[in-house]
């Protein structure tokens, strides 16, 4: 019986590797053999291997300091991450017991998740203009401010401003998510806490989280790899600037690839992104694993 | 005997129209500057010559302006099926070194109205080796334009005629407090064409060399380049809004609507699109101010259309090229799209040229000692990549991240690393 | 004390709202003003004049049925192939007990997220051109449902986890097969997360727009991303009427995401697992 299971099993996974390795893996592997060449448009006849040395060009980059490049990466991830989840959460607190309106309000409250990104980019990048925006003009009203701020042309800003549009753009994601998860938390482990005497904070760290961390778990380090491979919103809102400052590294594989017509060094890009993601995934899964199954 | 000749007629006129279609040729072409406008522009444009020629089918692909280049690039070296395919100055040299286009030079000396290109025209067409790839269908090059009625308020009714009298006026003017500024910054987008309309034009032997930028390798060390970046960058603290560090298209147009920037440097196919937010008469376009050497330099952007080396119906390609390519065509196409058409009759015979806004456009075009012509280094392997680096150095000196000598003897080393 | 939580908990929801709304209601109002008035200072919170040219022009001038019409079918169809798919591999991914295989097919889902799109382009183009499928609605269709395969399988073992085997042994000793038990008496229990899957594959999928412009062509075949980032052309941004786009856009994928989303509230029901 057991036998026949596990066979059928790996039988019908057979249809989705089929697609995987056809349009995913095959294309890739592909993919990365470029960023080994010396593959531009400029002379597209001409692609010799050349070893890592697209990797040291994109390194010792003076006109886009890789270390630069990398520190944007980082915020931009991290706070993104951090403040999506938490606000996310809760958001999906807030929703957690039904009340009146809860249906027509989640439709609302849940759509930018349904928008595009480069939507998301160029609306937000309206918002944020420092002469026309609606930012501004709400703060010039409330008198906060006496002079228009440059939030998309002032490094300091810049990264922060982009930060928000994504935060508002990943809220509902884990919102929806998370609320998912607390509607399977059972409903006497939950009484149980309350008979025990914890009041609801304790409620929520001792029981309701370590139940649904296997959701928490996948996805963050999903939502991570993708706002690392989502570059959509900054490159709509900034393309990078002002001055390299909101520039990460997916923008700047986009930038080599549509403006340097550099598909070599692109692709160098896209392996150290990939690279990155790989060892940080299977880094996050050892770390939250312990000894439960959180697959 | 009615029916048989009803059957007669029906199976005739299935003979002819399959030997039609069998004979229908599609020609498929790609454009590059894509707008929505203008592609219904190229459509209407198509059906006309569709309907001039039975047997002539054409189907337009237009992808996004931002893709488009990339998108041609790709087809092009996959041989995808394409006969007419949208060339811009970016592209050219790329195309030819892959060898994806056919030279047409036999081609132009079969055209009758070659010869009634204008120069500029000429010049765009044999960009890269001195050979015409391509038949250019629209010119872009930049003028000056000026809000009079809010220029009026500050008693200004001359308009600059050198860079450093518009710097001049611009700082006058300004005064942050009521949101009032100069100059339409560009921050964001080939930067480089407004740039060097104050440093290039500041390096005398820019005249005598091929390119805006002279192929001295001490160019960008040159004193009158970095007094003239200086002159700029004063321009940028102190005649314009500090969020123009960033601006694009969109905005420098916004700010010159609203009359926050009353001065704006820009291409002819702004003209309709301020027309339609403004209105005719609030603004002047005149001719670009001078640099101190009294010259200033026209980099004359272009578009054209070309065949591939590939294609299999270069003869019935070639036939659209000349059609549309032609004086009358041709200037419908740029009346209203709104650059400028690339024959010398055009001007003449169509109205739309005439006017007012198109004047100093024509004066730039007539005065070829003053408003020199010449282009930048496109068939550089270095082209490519220097506007996002201009762009990004720019802004770095006026954040104060880097020093102006710091930002020249980069460039420096990067033209000639 | 409760009254005080009560409000605060008004508060903070309505906050979220308007956040959320915000932006939105900014695009409407964008999109129903005129051409002169878009560009103002200070800023109109309403339009002096209501007036849906920009909405005429959508429909005029690009041929935005065309493009919607397609979005629509390739979404609804790849979501589709993708769920179906996902299904199975989801359930597969679940069930299987070996601990080996188990990591490793589910790192290789995993893994499939870390690919940036952009890194497959060329590849994709240059393969798919030499079988001459460069500018087909089906060939995309498949490329997008191997892009959702990944997360869908992934979601969806998530909420197979939570079904116990049990509930399968006894069907399957009442003498049904895998298939159909897996059919008649898991799916119905996961109804909200396949509602999920579908909605979330549906939403990306519409919104695609890179693969979108390289692998399709002809005017016939856009879809609607595309079609919005055509308004960006060398003159600029045509706010007005992008923001209309943006408007007609949206409103398949909130109505998808609405339909959804109710389910997944619902939640799981857990009377089906006692006993």
């Amino acid at each position: 019986m057991r036998e026949q299971s596990a066979r059928y099993f790996f039988l019908i996974m057979i249809p989705a590797f089929v697609l995987l390795t056809l349009f995913l893996y095959y294309p890739i592997i592909q993919g990365t053999v470029i960023a080994f060449q010396k593959y531009t448009l400029f002379d597209m006849t001409n692609t010799p291997f050349i070893g890592f040395d697209n990797f040291k060009a994109i390194f010792t980059d003076i006109n886009f300091n890789f270390g630069q490049i990398m520190l944007n990466t980082l915020i931009w991830v991290c706070v993104s991450l951090a403040l999506q989840f938490v606000l996310g959460f809760i958001l999906a607190l807030l929703m957690q017991k039904p009340f009146r309106g809860r249906g027509i309000y989640s439709s609302l409250v849940f759509y930018p998740w349904a928008l595009s990104g480069f939507a998301i980019g160029l609306v937000w990048a309206w918002i944020f203009n420092g002469q026309f925006g609606l930012v501004n003009d709400i703060l010039l009203r409330l008198g906060l401010i006496s002079n228009p701020v440059g939030f998309l042309s002032n490094p300091s800003y810049a990264m922060a401003s982009v930060i928000v549009a994504n935060i508002w753009y990943g809220v509902p994601f884990f919102a929806i998510m998370l609320l998912a998860a607390l509607q399977s938390v059972p409903a006497e482990l939950m009484e149980a806490g309350k008979i025990d005497g914890a009041g609801p904070l304790r409620r929520l760290f001792s029981i309701t989280i370590p139940y649904i961390k296997p959701t928490i778990i996948s996805t963050t380090l999903l939502r991570t790899m993708w706002i690392m491979n989502f570059p959509d919103i900054i490159y709509a809102m900034t393309g990078g600037g002002p001055s390299n400052s909101t520039n990460i590294l997916a923008t700047q594989m986009i930038n080599k690839i549509l403006k340097f017509y550099d598909y070599g060094q692109g692709s160098a890009f896209g392996v150290v992104i990939m690279v990155l993601l790989f060892t940080y995934a299977l880094l996050y899964l050892r770390l939250t694993s312990g000894k439960e199954e959180t697959f | 005997m009615l029916k048989r000749s009803l059957l007669m007629l029906v199976v005739l006129t299935l003979l002819v129209s399959a030997t039609v279609s069998a004979n229908t040729i599609t020609l498929n072409f790609l454009e590059v500057m894509t707008s929505p406008e203008r592609t219904a522009l190229l459509r209407d444009l198509i059906a006309e010559y569709e309907a001039m020629n039975p047997s002539i089918k054409i189907n337009l692909i237009s992808p996004p302006y931002e893709q488009a280049d990339q998108k041609a690039t790709l087809m092009l070296n996959t041989n995808q099926d394409l006969d007419l395919i949208e060339i811009r100055d970016y592209s050219v040299k790329q195309f030819v070194n892959n060898k994806k286009l056919t030279d047409l030079t036999p081609y132009y000396e079969a055209w009758s109205e070659a010869e009634t290109l204008t120069p500029v025209a000429i010049a765009a067409a044999k960009t890269v080796d001195d050979t015409p790839y391509w038949v250019p269908q629209a010119i872009f090059i930049k003028a000056l334009y000026a809000r009079t009625d809010v220029l009026a308020e500050y008693g200004i009714t001359e308009m600059p005629e050198t860079v450093e009298e518009l710097i001049e006026i611009c700082r006058q003017i300004t005064d942050p407090s009521k949101n009032q500024y100069g100059f339409a910054w560009r921050g964001k987008g080939a930067t480089m064409k407004f740039g060097d309309l104050f440093a290039s034009v500041c390096v005398d032997d820019v005249a005598n060399s091929e390119f805006i930028y002279s192929e001295d390798e001490t160019f960008f060390l040159d004193p009158g380049f970095k007094q003239g970046m200086e002159a700029y960058i004063t321009l940028f603290k102190e005649g314009t809004p500090p969020d123009g560090i960033n601006w694009g298209f969109n905005e420098q147009v916004n700010g010159f609507v609203s009359g926050t920037t009353p001065f704006l440097i820009q291409d002819p196919d702004a003209i309709p699109l301020i027309n339609n937010l403004l209105g005719e008469d609030k603004y002047e376009v005149v001719p670009l101010p001078v640099g101190p050497h009294d010259f200033t330099l026209i980099d004359y952007g272009f578009c054209g259309m070309g065949i591939p080396s590939y294609s299999k119906h270069k003869e019935e390609a070639w036939n659209f090229i000349q059609w549309i390519s032609s004086a009358e065509k041709n200037g419908y196409f740029n009346e209203h799209w709104g650059p400028l058409p690339v024959h010398r009759t055009t001007f003449d015979i169509n109205e739309h040229f005439q006017g007012k806004h198109y004047q100093a456009y024509r004066y730039e075009m007539a005065n070829p000692d003053t408003f020199l012509l010449k282009t930048y280094p496109l068939a550089s392997a270095k082209w490519p990549g220097w506007d996002v680096v201009y762009e990004t150095d720019v802004q770095s000196v006026l954040l104060g991240r880097m020093t102006l000598d710091q930002m020249l003897q980069k460039w420096t080393d990067y033209w000639t690393k | 004390m409760k009254l005080l939580l009560r409000t605060l908990k008004v508060l903070l929801l309505g906050l979220f709202l308007v956040v959320a709304l915000g932006p939105l209601y900014w695009v409407i109002v964008t999109s129903l003003k005129g051409g002169q008035e878009i560009y103002t200072f200070p800023i109109r919170y309403w339009p002096s004049e209501v007036t849906f040219e920009n909405y005429k022009y959508l429909f005029r001038i690009s041929d935005f049925s065309i493009y919607f019409k397609n979005s629509l079918l390739i979404s609804l169809l790849a979501s589709a192939g993708a769920l179906l798919i996902s299904v199975f591999s989801g359930y597969a991914l679940s069930r299987i007990r070996s601990r080996r295989p188990k990591l490793i097919l589910l790192l290789g889902m995993y893994f499939t997220q870390i690919i940036p799109t952009y890194m497959l382009m060329s590849p994709l183009f240059i393969s798919l051109a030499k079988i001459g499928m460069t500018d087909s609605l089906i060939a995309i269709t498949f490329v997008y449902v191997s892009m959702m395969i990944a997360f869908s399988t992934i979601m969806a073992k998530s909420f197979f986890d939570r079904i116990p085997v049990a509930l399968e042994e006894v069907a399957m000793t009442d003498g049904c097969t895998r298939t159909q038990t897996i059919v008649k008496v898991v799916l119905p229990l996961t109804l909200p997360g396949l509602a999920a899957i579908f909605s979330f594959a549906f939403v990306n999928i519409w919104n695609e727009l890179f693969l979108a412009v390289m692998l399709l062509s002809s005017n016939h075949n856009m879809t609607v991303p595309v079609a919005l980032n055509s308004f960006i052309s060398k003159a600029g941004v045509n706010w007005g009427v992008l923001s209309a786009g943006i408007v007609v856009a949206l409103l398949p994928t909130m109505l998808v995401f609405a339909f959804a989303q109710r389910y997944i509230i619902m939640g799981l029901t857990e009377g089906a697992v006692k006993g």
